[in-house]
């Protein structure tokens, strides 16, 4: 294998490692502890280097990944004084910690080879350089065997607790009382992630590390709202954008890291703009669809309790339900064509079409009872849910 | 050098002057409008906010190819601005919640700022050295016009936060509220944003990208355990800011290898600690006097209550009854006795104790009335 190959092999595992628990973390709104773990763990990995001098082995991991979890017992731990919300918790315990690393690098900087933009940053260039040999046999990249492996553990468990995991991030209270505990659950959980954020921070740095948690995880709940499905969109979407985000590192001759972010940037915001259901063209047309059915049916109901012509004037209509010119000539020309008014010199009139839709409308919203709009539906984005 | 000999320095030293003031102010503004940040329930933005500032700072030395600081944070805060505003879309116009757009902005913008500025170092231009000083910060570099920059921004902030008390105030507590009564909720929503990411972008010289969001944080939280008011609380976590930035400060220049940044986000970390352990009204070692103190409240009473039901059987209340039957119960002490007695609820005399007719009214009324 060349090293071209290597270093894509190596995004690619390291994206589909990251994106498994980064499905879970967003689906329970704990996003941001990634991001908090990846900084936190910086004193363990300092002081795990300090005694190993070695920054591929397994001791370090160790101690980075129980620090992500006392990372985690220290925000709960706060935030179960009471004194501050969640959040404040999480961003008082990162910083903190972080600091002390920074520190710990600093004061021992001379005799260290251990930089903190490399912690920060990675670089996914320099891993085909550090390579395993057993017996004087090449046996490849080490950190492709080091993320290999956390990538087969987290297949492994995610396969083996698929049904809790679903369960405990859906239904917490469900899964306590199905008997498999949410608390086990949830350190098993941030326990997979701190050791996949502290394999990944080598190669692609500690931020960069909750792009690939979060972003394809993110991009993939906007097009989906089935786990598997997530799941497997958000490996599809790391995959590509490791892959894709290496060629434009390559073309740009840029960090690998930023242009893979950079890549799952422009993914999500495709998604963001152009999902079919969730995302943000169809939002937007959907609020406003529903904002000129609304208005058009305030409309109707006005004029079906209205026998008196002076209320039912063009004009009139303007000024009494109080909406803009713009807005009241897009509800009139949209009840016309629709065949629901008629207006003859100026005066609105209820059609005998308009008059039954009215009906149906206002006995559903006395009733609340579905079956009366159902054939409505297919015309209405308001009665649709 | 030695701490003390810092601060006998800090007046004729220029540099040490200049760098102390800068950390001092940029600590108080923090410290002021992060206030409003953590009573916002928005104190991740910060950390969003300070991360997605990167690129603006890339695309701005992009464009002018120079390294003017004012410049570069113009750059930081439209970009600082951007990822402000596209977090609100998400949460408004998606099913994302807030934690997973924070986390999206803040690492896709750092991403793609890393992409520009490992972009820009391989471009064949002397002048972009140094760029990378935004990640931690420096404090070193900071100059007379930064603190003067600083000082002035400070300065509107102060004025805009007096103009608009009653309605940042208003709207913090109660946004519907703010909105029945006529206020324009979205302006003011807007100006508070503004400032604080004003103020993120202004410490990014100083403490760096990665750390800012304890500079807003830290005092704010500090501050909110010593007081209810919130007038109280911001020129308090003004102070505590301020005070991280001179001590932060002080003692990493009293060191060797030691970067400000850390050294003031672990100072106001100092800070935080003791407010959460000290504080009269919330903190945890109070909270826990208090609860103590309840407990034994409690079994004063329950011993009340036992010298109660004996009394009542007796035509005279005040009969006498030996100690010792009061050796089985839980609630009693000798210390609880001996209240009982300062209260003058109960007269001992000698191995006997009796109950005096104030302290009978007193069970009369704690246990008879809610019967």
């Amino acid at each position: 294998m060349n090293a071209q190959v290597e270093i894509q092999l190596i995004a690619a595992v390291v994206a589909i490692a990251c994106a498994i628990p980064g499905v879970f973390l967003v689906l329970r709104k704990m996003a941001l502890l990634s991001d908090a773990i990846s900084h936190s763990i910086l004193p363990g990995i300092v002081i795990g280097f300090f005694i190993t001098e070695d920054l591929n082995s397994p001791l370090l991991i160790i101690l980075a990944a129980v620090t992500g979890v006392i990372t985690v017992m220290l925000v709960e731990a706060i935030q179960k004084t009471g004194l501050v919300k969640e959040d404040t918790a999480i961003g008082l315990v990162f910083p903190a910690l972080f600091s002390i690393g920074v520190i710990l690098i600093a004061k021992n900087a001379n005799d260290v080879h251990l930089d903190v933009d490399a912690v920060l940053l990675g670089e996914l260039a320099f891993a085909p350089f550090d390579r395993l040999i057993i017996d004087g046999v090449d046996m490849g990249p080490k950190s492709l065997w080091l993320m290999g492996g956390i990538l087969s553990i987290t297949l492994g468990l995610l396969l083996a607790f698929f049904k809790e995991l679903k369960v405990s991030t859906f239904d917490a209270g469900l899964s306590a009382a199905l008997g498999f505990s949410p608390v086990v659950l949830h350190y098993g959980l941030m326990t997979v992630s701190s050791v996949t954020v502290v394999g990944a921070f080598e190669a692609v740095g500690a931020v960069l590390v909750v792009a690939l948690m979060i972003a394809p995880a993110a991009t993939a709940y906007l097009l989906t709202s089935n786990l598997k499905k997530m799941l497997v969109l958000s490996i599809v979407f790391g995959v590509f954008s490791a892959i894709g985000g290496y060629w434009m590192a390559h073309l740009l001759d840029a960090s690998i890291a930023g242009s893979m972010t950079t890549v799952l940037g422009f993914v999500f915001l495709m998604v963001y703009l152009f999902a079919p259901n969730k995302g943000l063209i169809a939002v937007v047309y959907r609020q406003k669809q529903q904002r000129t059915e609304v208005s058009l049916l305030t409309f109707l109901i006005h004029l079906n309790n209205h026998k008196e012509e002076n209320e039912r004037h063009v004009k009139h209509l303007n000024e009494h339900i109080n909406w803009q010119k713009v807005r009241s000539k897009t509800v009139l020309e949209l009840a016309e064509k629709n065949n629901l008014i008629q207006i003859d010199n100026q005066i609105v009139k209820l059609t005998t079409k308009g008059k039954e839709f009215t009906d149906l409308a206002l006995e559903y919203i006395i009733s609340n009872r579905d079956e009366k709009i159902e054939h409505m539906k297919d015309d209405f984005f308001l009665f649709r849910g | 050098m030695e701490l003390s000999e810092y601060f006998l320095q800090l007046f004729s030293d220029y540099t040490l002057r200049t760098i102390t003031l800068g950390t001092a102010i940029l600590g108080a503004i923090c410290g002021m409008l992060g206030s409003f940040a953590v009573l916002r329930k928005q104190s991740l933005l910060g950390d969003a906010i300070s991360h997605a500032a990167l690129p603006g700072i890339a695309i701005a030395f992009l464009i002018t190819g120079t390294k003017d600081t004012n410049l570069l944070l113009l750059g930081a805060l439209v970009s600082g601005l951007i990822g402000t505003f596209w977090i609100r879309g998400m949460i408004t116009k998606t099913h994302l919640k807030s934690d997973t757009a924070l986390g999206l902005v803040l690492s896709l913008f750092f991403g793609f700022g890393m992409l520009l500025l490992t972009f820009i170092q391989k471009q064949p231009n002397a002048n972009q050295a140094g760029l990378d000083k935004y990640l931690f910060g420096q404090a070193a570099t900071l100059v007379e016009s930064d603190v003067i920059l600083m000082a002035i921004v400070t300065g509107i902030c102060l004025i805009i936060l007096l103009l608009f008390w009653k309605e940042f105030k208003i709207l913090l507590f109660d946004a519907d509220y703010t909105k029945t009564l006529g206020f324009n909720t979205k302006f003011i929503d807007i100006l508070i944003t503004f400032f604080i990411v004003l103020a993120i972008v202004l410490g990014l010289q100083t403490v760096g990208v990665v750390l800012m969001s304890a500079m807003l944080l830290a005092p704010a939280a500090a501050a909110r355990q010593w007081t209810n008011k919130l007038s109280t609380m911001i020129v308090l976590a003004a102070i505590f800011g301020a005070f991280s930035g001179v001590f932060g400060t002080a003692i990493s220049a009293s060191q060797n290898n030691l970067s400000t940044g850390p050294v003031i986000v672990l100072v106001a970390g100092v800070f935080v600690l003791i407010s959460f352990l000290f504080s009269p009204g919330r903190g945890i070692i109070f909270k826990q006097i208090r609860v103590f103190q309840n407990r034994r409240d409690l079994e004063l009473q329950k011993t009340l209550q036992f010298m109660f039901d004996i009394a009542k059987t007796h035509e005279d209340i005040s009969h006498p009854h030996a100690i010792k039957i009061l050796n089985n119960f839980q609630g009693y002490t000798k210390a609880t006795l001996k209240e009982l007695e300062e209260k003058n609820w109960v007269a001992v005399n000698g191995q006997k104790w009796s109950l005096t007719e104030a302290g009978y009214q007193a069970a009369v009324n704690l246990y008879t009335n809610n019967q």
